[in-house]
């Protein structure tokens, strides 16, 4: 008995001191600001993150050329005290800051950033985003058109006669099309001068002859050996002597390849950021760790323990830091909707971004201290073209009729989601989307759905929607089912999968319809509709319509394309008049007005077939939401512009160099 | 699946069969031979090629001539068994469909050839693992983790390793305790009060999952009364909930087992014995009864450690613990190759080291089982 | 029957918890099974405007976020669960006593092998392995549960394996196992003919406790988003969700949780009813 009674203590007394020696001192402290931040980071090194919540974290421990200003989320002075943009909106000269320090105490110079930028590109690193900055001179040669260069000359010309001998007598285009995407041919060939590979891109109907065939292998040495010679200029010169360089130690020059609006926003981008090259250059693989890292920014990185939290600490070195309202924040990796949820409601974080249980909406919403307002997020389904009775725009369309969406947002949403019957979210500046109507017609949908063979819905096989494991996605695909199933006597099911295997079954094509949203990386449409282009990268639909890339094409070069382009006008002599505009403009800054209104003329006609095709049903605009602590100051979830005017804080961007706490040095 | 892969896998199965094989002698040289193949690879990354092979042949040699045969048995038995899991579970991740490189954006093939390569993850899964394998052996190192970039996974399980022990340990005790003294006061008196009292608490213990009985735990204590946080690790009030609620339905368990047990050894003719020599009864209990109970218990805490230290992720998840079961989820659904098999490995080699723990001890208080088992 | 599980039957009829149980169980299984084609209970049609209501006369148990009828969707999910306990059950019965017998009959090496091969099994984290081979299958069965049973199912027999073995191994010795031996019977006669007879008892108290083990670890996966389509453990991962001081929709986490509840505390009087009747080492 007393051996057992020992026993038990003593393990007791085991497991509460190992306990003890897992609970670090450093994090015993509460931190100033704590707030849920969803996924763990995956990493801190600007050039290699691909999501918000590792945003937010760079944000706040690195500053770019330019900050978002909290209360406009317009870009300002940040590491780069002021710029001058020269007249045709193509040379971009930042003057750096000359008290801006890494937080090792050494200076933060132009070097650095032309030094970042050029990792960022570099093709080694591997970076997902470093398209964000392709607009830059060189940049795209430099990041993709080694690898482009290689696989032209090898495996696809390898390829490429493989299948010619295989189809010595021309083979059907589906073949060929598949071909094109079985090797990536439109990501490779992106962007070619060569008429010949433009036109086999583009081909959408008929055979293929050998002649074709032959004339394509015949060009790709050539294209092969020009993205090589492109490649090999770039990698001289792109952030040495052209693209982005260092004029001297405090001023940098950026050169554009076209003008690009929005370019100051992509500067206070994540992926912009800078990096310190003598921790990098040492410590290339964990550099951003907490015992190595350095930054530039209003936070440093104070301790970082995976699965449990972030501590982030105000930096003393930083040249703004009297402006920072905050000594310290706890940055919590908590996925769990009622853990974050309840972790709120005890007081135990301030800021709890959107991942409650669904299900609590309603209470949640009447609380003073939600906030909600419309965010750059299309939620739409995905259809496969590949698969009856999705590959007739009928069937398509029959589908998109019988789906409710007033009543998903109404009833199930319950956040003032705007119903959505195009892509592009409301709010992009100088566009608007085509005419639209959110409709359900049941009757005509039926009709539609007997039209492509099936009335009734006999004779079809059991639908699928697909949509990854989460409560909220879950609730919609389980009432657009039903709705599809009472409204068109469809047979279907909603099914999910966890992440993994769900990015598998999109990018393999197997499934029937499946849940998606995207995000806007920057705020304009193009965003929301070239990835939409025949088998591109994120399309997964296998729809594929050579107008609609045409104009995708168009709109991403207008001045190169401009020769083609009077043959894009759909009849309403809408793209013809903008045309018109730009040939007459006289400057530079005219010229650039009129090929921006010709671009998203141009995007806007892409989005329209989109609306007509509907290889996608878009179901609703998202609503960013969530719970702040009510002393919680310098946190926007309605921006103010200086006109008065107030806008939606539409990418739910809150810059922590702002926030400060309204209870002061009062005990917890 | 490919001929080679089903021909590995058969043959590391006939690989670990074998080794019930092996004589008693055979058996002390090979087990001491994996432990010190063992010791290589942990120490070799510490004390370099000299001082780690030194050590291992140190090691060896003490074993072969001191350590007890049960213990090198084991071993010579869980180090070609690690291989074997290791071999099977690369076989299963990358028959799951996605890939650790997969995002929603598409990356590019240069991009994922780019990754695969520097996290040397090819894309066939033999080339994997013979780079796992090399890489566990020569560097002691269970590789980098693909999704927490920067970090090796040791670095990853290393301090959420003594989380979970703590929470396991914690909650073990709590269970033996609870179970064991419902279980021997129950058995002592059966078809009472508390009895059934007793054993309706244990099966309501038994028949609901533990994320029901937390949750409501979590609404009572934590947001109803507010005594204790909802979630996180950083003091002894984060440790009560998760410990109680992992602790809930072992303690259930073990108490059926102790009243029996105890209401087997109450009839035995020793009891009836010590009584008629005059024991009061609590001696009789004390000293005899308690043992009685405790067999059947000991002989479950191997699997309910097993089942404690595996089982504990739901409670880690409700309660955001940060311990070794977030590893175990978020490895597999992440494909993040490398932290599953670290978690594996991790798992298996506890198990085994504590059923072996769980046959020394039994043999300690039986010594029937310890003649047997030793051959 | 042999004589003494005819003589456990007697006296599993006189504990009255075990029969009680089983009572309990029936019922359930029988609404859960027949009840929804009874009375065309309907759990997939949505009416999101009549969401979160309580129950009512309408709708015995509420409804759901969708405004589905709760009472349907319990009992449908009930199926589900039962099934998964079910058949897991007998994957692991007829995989563990196959192993077990063959491995306790043949004794010496082939038993020791085959033993290994357990303890392999059991050093791998069951869990992993369920996950696993759920992540495997996930595209192909679209959130049937066919899968979970199979998963579920190969990693319970181990238990049941080492059970069986152990009583075949003190079966073989037995006088009418060698007398059988001796008269020239078969390996695969003496096991079907003589020893599964008499080890149905321990396998069916086993099996009766490792239908509830089946059913909790599925409420597992549900929880951690692996689960099947429509289960008790879905439903309970979902109330639990919505149990909250802001505010409770109670009855979305009561009622599965009573189901489930019941269903696994009646298994459990039950298996134990059966162990105290069936098991020879309980007999006085």
């Amino acid at each position: 008995m007393y051996r057992t009674l020992l026993g038990v203590l003593a393990s007791l007394a085991v497991a509460l001191a190992v306990a003890g020696l897992t609970f670090t001192a450093s994090v015993e402290q509460s931190a100033d600001f704590r707030f849920i931040n969803g996924t763990e980071p995956r990493s801190l090194d600007p050039g290699l993150l691909t999501g918000q919540p590792e945003g937010r974290v760079a944000r706040a421990i690195f500053e770019g050329l330019a900050r978002l200003e909290a209360r406009t989320l317009a870009p300002v002075p940040g590491a780069a005290a002021s710029w001058e943009i020269s007249p045709d909106g193509r040379t971009y000269t930042f003057h750096l800051r000359p008290d801006a320090t890494w937080s090792d105490g050494r200076p933060v110079t132009a070097h650095d950033f032309a030094w970042s930028w050029r990792r960022l590109q570099d093709p080694a690193l591997g970076a997902e985003y470093a398209y964000i900055v392709h607009m830059i001179r060189h940049a795209r040669a430099f990041n993709l058109y080694g690898g482009h260069a290689e696989a032209l000359a090898g495996p696809i010309a390898g390829a490429l006669d493989a299948l010619r001998r295989e189809h010595s007598g021309g083979l059907e285009v589906s073949d060929w099309q598949a071909f094109v995407r079985e090797h990536g041919l439109n990501e490779l060939l992106k962007g070619t001068r060569n008429a010949t590979l433009q036109a086999s891109l583009l081909r959408q109907q008929g055979r293929i002859e050998a002649d074709e065939l032959a004339a394509v292998s015949a060009a790709l040495p050539g294209e092969a050996a020009h993205r090589r010679a492109l490649f090999e200029e770039a990698a001289r010169r792109y952030g040495i002597d052209a693209g982005v360089f260092a004029r001297d130690d405090w001023t940098l020059v950026v050169e554009l390849e076209a003008p690009t609006p929005y370019f100051l926003e992509l500067c206070t981008f994540y992926s912009t950021l800078p990096v310190p090259r003598h921790v990098v250059e040492v410590h290339p693989d964990d550099w951003f760790l907490p015992d190595t890292i350095v930054s530039n920014g209003p936070f440093v990185l104070a301790d970082w323990r995976v699965g449990d939290r972030i501590r982030l600490e105000r930096s003393e070195s930083y040249w703004g830091r009297d402006q920072v309202g905050l000594a310290s924040i706890d940055v919590l990796p908590v996925e769990n909707a009622t853990t974050s949820l309840n972790l709120y409601l005890t007081g135990a974080v301030d800021w709890l971004p959107g991942n409650y249980p669904s299900d609590l909406v309603e209470p949640l919403a009447r609380r003073p201290d939600f906030y909600s307002g419309p965010g750059m997020i299309v939620y739409y389904y995905r259809l496969n073209t590949r698969r009856p009775p999705l590959d007739d725009p009928r069937g398509r369309l029959a589908l998109n009729l019988a789906i409710d969406r007033e009543l998903i947002v109404r009833e199930v949403t319950r956040l003032g989601q705007v119903p959505a019957a195009h892509i592009v979210p409301p709010g992009m500046p100088g566009y608007e989307s085509p005419e639209s109507p959110v409709r359900t017609d049941l009757a005509e949908a039926r009709r539609l759905l007997a039209e492509a063979g099936y009335p009734g819905g006999r004779g079809m096989r059991e639908l699928g929607i697909l949509y990854n494991t989460q409560e909220g996605h879950k609730k919609i695909a389980e009432v657009i089912a039903d709705q599809l199933r009472r409204n068109l006597g469809l047979d279907v099911r909603a099914y999910n999968q966890e992440w993994q295997s769900y990015l598998a079954s999109g990018q393999a094509g197997e499934y029937d319809v499946m849940r998606a949203g995207w995000i806007g990386d920057y705020l304009d449409p193009n965003t929301f509709l070239d990835m939409w282009i025949s088998n591109g990268g994120n399309n997964q639909t296998g729809w594929s319509h050579a107008r609609f890339d045409r104009l995708i094409q168009a709109a991403a070069d207008v001045e190169g394309f401009s020769t083609g382009l009077a043959d894009l006008d759909a009849g309403d002599g809408r793209v013809r008049s903008r045309l018109e505009g730009l040939q007459r403009a006289g400057d530079a800054a005219e010229r650039r007005r009129a090929g921006a209104a010709l671009r998203l003329e141009l995007l806007r006609q892409a989005e329209a077939i989109l609306v007509q095709e509907l290889p996608i049903l878009p179901i609703y605009f998202y609503v960013v939401s969530g719970l702040v602590n009510p002393q919680v100051e310098g946190f926007y979830s309605e921006l103010s512009l200086p006109d008065g005017s107030r806008i939606p804080n539409l990418q739910d961007l809150h810059p922590l160099r702002a926030i400060r706490m309204a209870r002061g040095e009062e005990a917890r | 699946m490919s001929g080679i892969e089903i021909a590995s896998l058969v043959a590391g199965l006939l690989g670990v069969g074998a080794t019930a094989w092996l004589s008693g002698r055979a058996a002390r040289i090979v087990g001491a031979l994996c432990l010190a193949a063992l010791v290589f690879g942990l120490t070799r990354a510490l004390l370099g090629l000299a001082g780690a092979g030194g050590l291992a042949a140190g090691l060896c040699a003490l074993a072969v001539w001191r350590f007890p045969g049960l213990v090198l048995r084991r071993v010579a038995f869980a180090v070609p068994s690690l291989v074997l899991l290791i071999y099977a579970t690369t076989l299963l991740m990358y028959k799951a469909p996605g890939n650790p490189f997969a995002g929603e954006r598409a990356a590019t093939p240069a991009v994922e050839q780019a990754l695969r390569a520097h996290y040397g993850v090819p894309e066939s899964a033999t080339e994997f693992f013979a780079i796992y394998l090399r890489r566990l052996v020569m560097e002691g190192s269970l590789g980098p983790s693909i999704k927490v970039q920067g970090r090796t996974v040791e670095e990853l399980l290393l301090p959420a390793l003594p989380v979970s022990m703590a929470l396991g340990l914690l909650a073990l005790t709590l269970a033996c305790a609870l179970g064991i003294g419902l279980g021997v006061l129950a058995g002592l008196r059966p078809n009472s009060a508390v009895d059934h009292g007793s054993m309706a608490l244990a099966l309501i213990g038994i028949s609901l999952p533990n994320f029901v009985i937390g949750a409501v735990l979590l609404i009572v204590f934590a947001l109803g009364l507010g005594w204790l946080p909802v979630a996180g690790w950083g003091g002894y009030p984060h440790v009560v909930l998760p410990a109680v609620t992992l602790a809930l339905p072992y303690a259930a368990y073990i108490a059926r087992l102790a009243r029996s047990g105890t209401l087997e050894v109450m009839q035995e003719d020793f009891i009836r014995t010590a009584r008629a020599k005059g024991l009061s009864e609590p001696a009789v209990v004390l000293r005899h009864a308690l043992k009685g109970a405790l067999l059947p218990v000991v002989s479950f805490l191997g699997p309910a450690a097993a089942g404690i230290l595996t089982g504990s992720f739901v409670v880690e998840v409700l309660f955001g613990v940060p311990g070794m079961g977030q590893w175990f989820v978020k490895g597999a659904i992440n494909r993040d190759y490398s932290v599953v098999l670290g978690t594996a490995i991790v798992y298996f080699t506890l198990v085994t080291a504590f059923n072996l723990f769980v046959d020394l001890a039994y043999a300690w208080l039986d010594p029937r089982v310890r003649d047997a088992e030793a051959r | 029957m042999s004589a003494p599980a005819a003589n456990g039957w007697v006296r599993l009829r006189r504990n009255r918890a075990a029969l009680a149980g089983a009572a309990v169980l029936a019922a359930i299984t029988g609404l859960c099974f027949v009840a929804p084609l009874l009375f065309g209970l309907d759990p997939h049609t949505t009416d999101p405007a009549a969401r979160h209501l309580g129950p009512s006369g309408a709708h015995w148990f509420g409804t759901d976020a969708l405004g589905r009828d709760y009472l349907s969707r319990c009992l449908v999910g009930g199926r589900t669960s039962l099934l998964v306990g079910l058949a897991a059950t007998v994957t692991s019965v007829l995989v563990g006593v196959v192993w077990g017998a063959v491995a306790g009959y043949s004794g010496g090496r082939v038993d020791e092998v085959m033993m290994r091969f357990v303890d392999f099994f059991y050093g791998i984290p069951y869990m992993f392995l369920v996950i696993l081979i759920m992540l495997l299958f996930s595209e192909t069965a679209r959130g049937e549960p066919l899968p979970v049973f199979l998963a579920l199912g190969l990693v319970q027999w181990l238990t049941m394996a080492r059970i069986v073995r152990g009583q075949v191994l003190t079966l073989r010795e037995r006088e009418f196992v060698q007398a059988a031996i001796v008269s020239g019977a078969g390996p695969v006669h003496i096991i079907v003919r003589h020893i599964l007879p008499n080890v149905v008892n321990v396998v069916v108290v086993y099996a009766t406790l490792t239908v509830p083990a089946v059913i909790i670890l599925e409420s597992f996966l549900s929880f951690l988003g692996l689960g099947v389509k429509l289960s008790w453990g879905q439903l309970v991962a979902e109330g639990v969700a919505v149990v909250n001081p802001i505010q409770s929709y109670w009855w979305l986490l009561f009622w599965p949780s009573l189901l489930l509840g019941a269903t696994l505390l009646c298994l459990n009087f039950l298996g134990d009813g059966l162990r105290d009747a069936l098991d020879p080492r309980t007999r006085t």
